[in-house]
């Protein structure tokens, strides 16, 4: 029998049929296409070390470290060694202990160049790697910092390194050589300095924390600084500079910052600033950590690029986001591709003008033809027009995808959809 | 006219077993992937709804889920439902986000010393949802997850200690002060 199926009094009511209703709470189709365009790019990305494994290498690498440890205190104690931090906890990888590693006068039992050992070092794991753990160096000391994916810093003396709650490194405050291997497509590695997020595909690159100002530099490669939802781009030779705190009074004017207007001392100056998604490796896959996935899809409109059209649709005015959108899809990158996209499902879903709808995914991919969500594009429209009862066009449209889309894992749902339009068409001969 | 295939690789996979679409899915058929999650993919956003992750970190988890899903399916067994396990890994998530979220919020109050103006969902509009949401808020974790699994995903008690990882009768026995607590809540509230 159900509980509270006979009702006593309303509170009892209440109960119930929250609880029924939240049966039904299921998530709407195209959330659930969109959210399988991004999970079928991540299932596509090769698979990092297992938990299992982990356990096996951190309890390897605490021997290590405390056998280190112990030879540094016995051996070498000269200031200004270099050192490697290697992993120092076997907690298991979704641990959010709070602790701070201070290696103090570190130390390293390592034999042979730095170099060796560099590539010797053994990550440290999620554990090690999340928000609260600080790495520090003192006068005189340089620690390599294993990162994850193959990336490395080289944290300079009087530097302090630790991870946000994104669990993505953060300088708090000195100088961090970084050296990160190229990255699997359509991922990016991204380090925090102050306001701004650094983001890099491959490449090494030097980012500086003082009290007043964060900078970068680059070696090789490419890399972009972000603040809220715009970047600058800086290539190999380019060095960038903004304000610590650039909403202070003055700090913008004294030292030119992102958003605003950037300052690079390059020879040739880096793209000018560009409205984009900023970077969102939040939520990071549970194998997947420093690396992050290049930015997500928005949680509901357009996303994050767009909290104002969001705000906007939340509060019941599907108009006025399409509105802000609109603005947000004339950019471009990212946020004007999600921003395109979602004009066209708010006028389908919010507003139910399937027609406007499908103009606006027809614009979508007229502007973004290898856009990540071009397949979602194609498929909407397609379901749309049959949903319209424009039988040819639909037709049209999925042999189109079909021909387009000759690997999509949708082919299936398209072909019978086709068969069942063409069905439709010859049995009642529609236009 | 063109060859014909003779490759049969995969029903439709509405109607293939979770056995078999987990063996397709670990030898990398990506439809096989594909039909997993769409059979599993309301199932998810309903339980992590229901466990409070709010709508708009709602997409972002139901990917990372999907995603740990994915990366595990070579260590699921078989021994129990595919469904259980899936339960599982959301359960899991959803509750480690619910503490980073409870974390944000009280430094987000210790530093601003105000509450952030939270906004509904309009597809959420719905009071008895609202209501719901408010009474199964005031739970905590392991109860409303005992709730929710018996009482809006319709698991036996069986099947939600296997999710949650305790004896039935710790299941039974949250099950019933939960429900106690929640009709206290509805009836604070209608008061």
């Amino acid at each position: 029998m159900t509980w509270l199926g006979e009702p006593q009094d309303e509170a009892e009511r209440l109960v119930r049929e929250g609880l029924d209703r939240a049966k039904q709470r299921v998530g709407d189709e195209v959330t659930h296409r969109r959210v399988w365009a991004k999970v079928a790019e991540a299932s596509t990305m090769p698979e990092r070390v297992s938990g299992r494994r982990w356990i096996w290498v951190s309890a390897a690498a605490t021997a290590a470290a405390a056998v280190g440890l112990f030879a540094y205190v016995r051996y070498y104690q000269a200031p200004g060694a270099s050192v490697d931090i290697v992993s120092v906890a076997a907690g298991p990888a979704t641990t959010e202990s709070e602790k701070s590693e201070d290696p103090g006068p570190a130390a390293s039992a390592s034999s042979g160049s730095a170099q060796e050992r560099q590539e010797n070092q053994l990550a440290p794991q999620e554990s090690e790697r999340g928000p609260g753990n600080v790495i520090r160096t003192r006068q005189g000391e340089r620690v390599h910092v294993s990162l994850g994916g193959g990336a490395v810093a080289e944290l300079d003396e009087n530097s302090a390194m630790t991870w946000d709650a994104q669990h993505r490194p953060t300088i708090q405050r000195g100088i961090a050589r970084l050296a990160v291997p190229h990255q699997p497509p359509g991922w990016r590695f991204s380090v925090t300095a102050g306001p701004y997020v650094v983001t890099v595909v491959g490449t090494k690159f030097d980012v500086r924390v003082s009290s007043r100002t964060v900078g970068v530099e680059v070696t090789e490669g490419v890399v972009e600084v972000w603040r809220n939802s715009r970047a600058t781009r800086l290539a190999a030779g380019d060095s960038w500079q903004g304000p610590l705190h650039p909403d202070e009074p003055g700090a913008s004017a004294s030292s030119p910052s992102v958003p605003s207007s950037p300052s690079t001392t390059s020879s040739s100056p880096p793209a000018a600033w560009s409205p984009a998604e900023r970077p969102q490796p939040v939520a990071a896959p549970t194998a997947v950590l420093a690396t992050a996935p290049a930015p997500k899809q928005p949680a509901s409109v357009g996303g994050r690029s767009s909290p104002e059209a969001e705000t906007a649709l939340r509060t019941g005015d599907p108009a006025k986001a399409i509105d802000l959108l609109s603005k947000t899809a004339q950019g471009t990158g990212a946020a004007a591709e999600n921003a395109a996209y979602e004009m066209a499902r708010i006028a389908r879903y919010q507003l139910h003008r399937p027609r406007q709808a499908v103009a606006l995914w027809d614009r979508y991919r007229t502007r973004f033809p290898t856009g990540l969500l071009r397949t979602e594009a194609d498929l909407s429209i397609v379901e749309t027009l049959a949903q319209l009862g424009e039988v040819r066009a639909a037709l049209a449209e999925a042999d189109a995808f079909l021909a387009r889309h000759p690997q999509s894992e949708r082919r299936r749902d398209v072909q019978r959809l086709a068969e069942r339009l063409r069905a439709a068409q010859a049995i009642y001969d529609v236009k | 006219m063109g060859p014909k295939s003779t490759r049969n690789p995969l029903p439709s996979p509405a109607v293939i077993a979770d056995a078999e679409l987990v063996r397709a899915c670990r030898s990398g058929d990506m439809l096989a992937w594909r039909g997993l999650y769409e059979r599993y993919a309301p199932l998810v956003h309903r339980f992590a709804s229901a466990l409070g992750v709010p709508s708009d970190e709602r997409e972002d988890a139901v990917q990372d889920i999907f995603i740990a899903v994915y990366r595990s399916l070579k260590h699921f067994r078989g021994d129990a439902q595919l469904s259980t396990w899936i339960y599982r890994i959301a359960a899991r998530h959803a509750i480690r986000l619910g503490r980073r979220r409870r974390a944000r919020e009280a430094m987000r109050l210790t530093m601003l010393k105000e509450k952030p103006a939270t906004i509904a969902d309009p597809s959420e509009r719905s009071t008895q949802l609202a209501t719901l949401d408010r009474m199964l808020g005031k739970l905590p974790p392991k109860k409303r997850t005992v709730l929710v699994l018996f009482e809006i995903e319709g698991l036996s008690a069986k099947e939600i200690s296997d999710v949650v990882g305790c004896p039935e009768n710790t299941v039974w026995s949250r099950l019933h002060h939960a429900r106690s607590e929640m009709v206290k809540a509805a009836r604070r509230m209608v008061s």
